[in-house]
């Protein structure tokens, strides 16, 4: 320790450049841990770990990050095999949607709704999709946190939620004051207008109106796709919005000379538990529906951060290695500077291994003030870098969130690395050093 | 009577580019435990040579030298490194004390080799340089004691094992006439003493004579005479 201190220069500056190396090593891989817990974090408490999206038998599905997984029948296709003609198509209707509810660990089973409106508050209108939100979501995933107002009281109630971004397009500055102001939704259904209901053509457009009231501000999770439990702009009960759905879908028999009542895009099925999710998904799967859900996307997303986290940490420890370098550089210089001590060492009775030893603990040393050091600099730059990213992303407006993170696993390793490395750099001199000749030595000056 | 040092034909060479140097060509030499052996010669006479065998720095490249009946000839460069720490003290012409390290750790270092635990070493290292006359500077550095304080610190770090050898290169070629006294005088303290064998490698024959029982002339590796005193 002694002989460090005499050249206090040469070691801080190799010091540094240890601890430089273990603070971009660690810096990364914090990183790397940091987004991975922000990404899962969210998902997590978008509650969507425990829901399966349900879809009819032939659509093709595209699961983001490739998990994909989803097909129709039982062992699932690639994404890009051919519709297998084994099993009838089938199609989510209600029958579908109690055959689904009736599964084990099934919680619920509802179909995704979103029904076409004409918005009006004030001098405000447009057109916004509404979508159905079931009782069951009360409480849960988005709807764990309502900033204003409350969820629907009961499901057939003329009521609505807006999503915070909507309520701020209606009312900028005090977007909480919504509650309780009333929305016009105005839909388009088909009557049959007055003589022969059989002719098709016999239909009419007609315009129904209904007068909602804003009860719940939600804020919007940012996260997967339009599924159970997240946030629409625009929110009805579920069985209110279905009514409409029914009314809409008369429009269709317009259009398309036939009507599509009862039959869902899409159905929603909850598991009771995030354990079941796979195993009833297969289920569903052989029942002949196509399914997915995030546990798909989460796999695939786990391979892609495992990816990026060895990415990360091969170019943090580019940083390391250079360092590695510089121990090795400073105890040769040391060894030259310090030849005649060596010898003297030898002459009053130090073995060969005895000098390898000091030289060893030497190098050791400054692996362990360097490992210690560099986490402490990685994490005041990973606080700075963190409250910069956050200051950009809350201007944007999403949601602060911790970038790095330091798990106590990555504090061990870094400084067991940093010991690991400054060993194996010092290694060679410190062998050099034991095998100096005592005579040579003393005769250096 | 114990033999401390005998040696037998004892040769070493080594090659200095395109010439083969011949340090010592064949020393026959027998030390008594207890002597006080004055090596007498001009420079490149071997002196140092047969000092730096003895004292197990180096290796011998003919003949047998035995230190307390042990064949240095036989050991492994583990095996001589004890036998300088234990057997053996040495001090310099230019006192070889670690520039970094207070007095006291000087003396300790050795120890220190020798897996003396650190409280005893420190101990012991206080008290020899009290016996030397160093009490009060204890805690100095090499840069802040003069060169007889520092050759007396060196003799304390000889001492530090408690060798029956103690080998002296020059002891007083950097001292003046009236430190080198002072220094000669605590070398034949510990012979006559403490009985320690003392092989003091010398240019000065007047100091040879004043202070060794025995003086032997090298010249150009061999001995070309011995002469009580």
């Amino acid at each position: 320790m002694r002989n460090l201190r005499q050249s206090k220069l040469r070691t801080s500056l190799t010091v540094l450049g240890v601890s430089i190396g273990i603070a971009s090593l660690a810096g990364m891989v914090s990183l790397g841990v940091g987004l991975q817990d922000q990404f899962v974090g969210r998902f997590m408490r978008a509650g969507v770990f425990d829901s399966i999206t349900v879809l009819s038998g032939d659509t093709r599905i595209n699961v983001p990050f490739g998990g994909g997984r989803a097909g129709r029948g039982a062992g699932g296709g690639r994404q890009n095999a051919p519709p297998v003609a084994d099993t009838p198509r089938k199609p989510l209707d209600d029958a579908a949607l109690q055959e689904l509810a009736a599964l084990e660990n099934v919680a619920t089973a509802y179909p995704i709704i979103r029904v076409p409106l004409e918005l009006k508050f004030g001098e405000h209108t447009e057109f916004a999709a509404a979508a159905g939100v079931p009782m069951s979501s009360k409480g849960e995933g988005g709807f764990q946190k309502i900033p204003h107002g409350q969820f629907f009281a009961n499901e057939m109630d003329p009521a609505c939620m807006l999503s915070l971004e909507k309520a701020k397009q209606l009312n900028a500055e005090d977007p909480g004051s919504m509650i309780g102001k009333t929305l016009n939704l105005t839909y388009a259904t088909a009557l049959p207008s007055a003589g022969s209901p059989a002719v098709p053509m016999a239909m009419q457009v007609q315009r129904v109106s209904i007068d909602c009231a804003v009860v719940g501000i939600v804020e919007r999770e940012t996260g997967p796709a339009p599924g159970p439990n997240t946030v629409a702009p625009l929110m009805l009960p579920l069985a209110k919005t279905r009514e409409i759905n029914t009314a809409v879908q008369q429009t269709q028999r317009l259009v398309r000379g036939r009507g599509s009542e009862g039959i869902y895009s899409s159905i929603a099925v909850k598991v009771t538990r995030p354990q079941h999710t796979q195993d009833v998904e297969e289920r569903i799967k052989k029942l002949g529906y196509s399914a997915f859900s995030l546990n798909d996307a989460l796999e695939g997303a786990k391979r892609a951060f495992l990816i990026l986290d060895i990415i990360l940490g091969l170019v943090g420890s580019i940083a390391l290695a250079v360092a590695s370098l510089g121990i090795m550089n400073t105890m040769v210089m040391s060894i030259l500077e310090r030849t005649r001590e060596i010898g003297i060492m030898k002459a009053i009775g130090g073995s060969d291994s005895d000098v390898r030893r000091i030289f060893l603990i030497e190098a050791a040393v400054i692996g362990v003030i360097g490992g210690i050091a560099g986490l402490i600099l990685g994490w005041i730059v990973g606080r700075i870098i963190n409250f910069g990213a956050n200051q950009y992303i809350l201007s944007q407006g999403g949601a602060a969130g911790n970038l790095f993170s330091i798990p106590a696993w990555l504090i061990g390793s870094a400084i067991a690395f940093s010991i690991l490395v400054s060993l194996a750099a010092g290694a060679y001199p410190a062998r050099r050093a034991a095998r100096l000749d005592p005579i040579q030595a003393l005769r250096h000056d | 009577m114990t033999l401390a040092i005998e040696t037998r034909d004892l040769r070493k060479h080594y090659r200095m580019g395109e010439v083969d140097v011949r340090a010592l060509d064949g020393v026959s030499l027998s030390v008594d435990e207890g002597e006080f052996v004055a090596l007498l010669g001009t420079s490149g006479s071997g002196k140092s040579t047969l000092l730096n065998l003895i004292a197990g720095l180096d290796h011998a490249s003919g003949g047998s030298l035995k230190i307390f009946d042990e064949d240095l000839a036989q050991m492994s460069r583990a095996q001589l490194s004890v036998h300088r720490q234990r057997n053996v003290g040495i001090i310099f012409q230019s006192f070889n004390l670690v520039s970094s390290m207070t007095a006291t750790d000087n003396v300790a270092l050795s120890m220190m080799f020798a897996g003396v635990p650190r409280t005893e070493r420190e101990a012991r290292a206080a008290s020899l340089l009290t016996a030397v006359g160093l009490g009060e500077r204890k805690v100095h550095r090499p840069k802040e004691l003069s060169g007889g304080e520092q050759q007396r610190v060196a003799i304390a770090r000889a001492l530090a094992n408690n060798p029956r050898l103690l080998l002296a290169d020059e002891p007083t070629g950097n001292l003046d006439s009236r430190t080198s006294a002072e220094i000669m005088a605590i070398l034949r303290d510990l012979n006559q003493r403490e009985h320690k064998t003392v092989i003091m490698v010398t240019h000065d024959p007047t100091l040879a004579s004043r202070y060794a029982h025995r003086t032997v002339t090298l010249l150009d590796g061999a001995v070309v005479s011995e002469s009580g005193s």
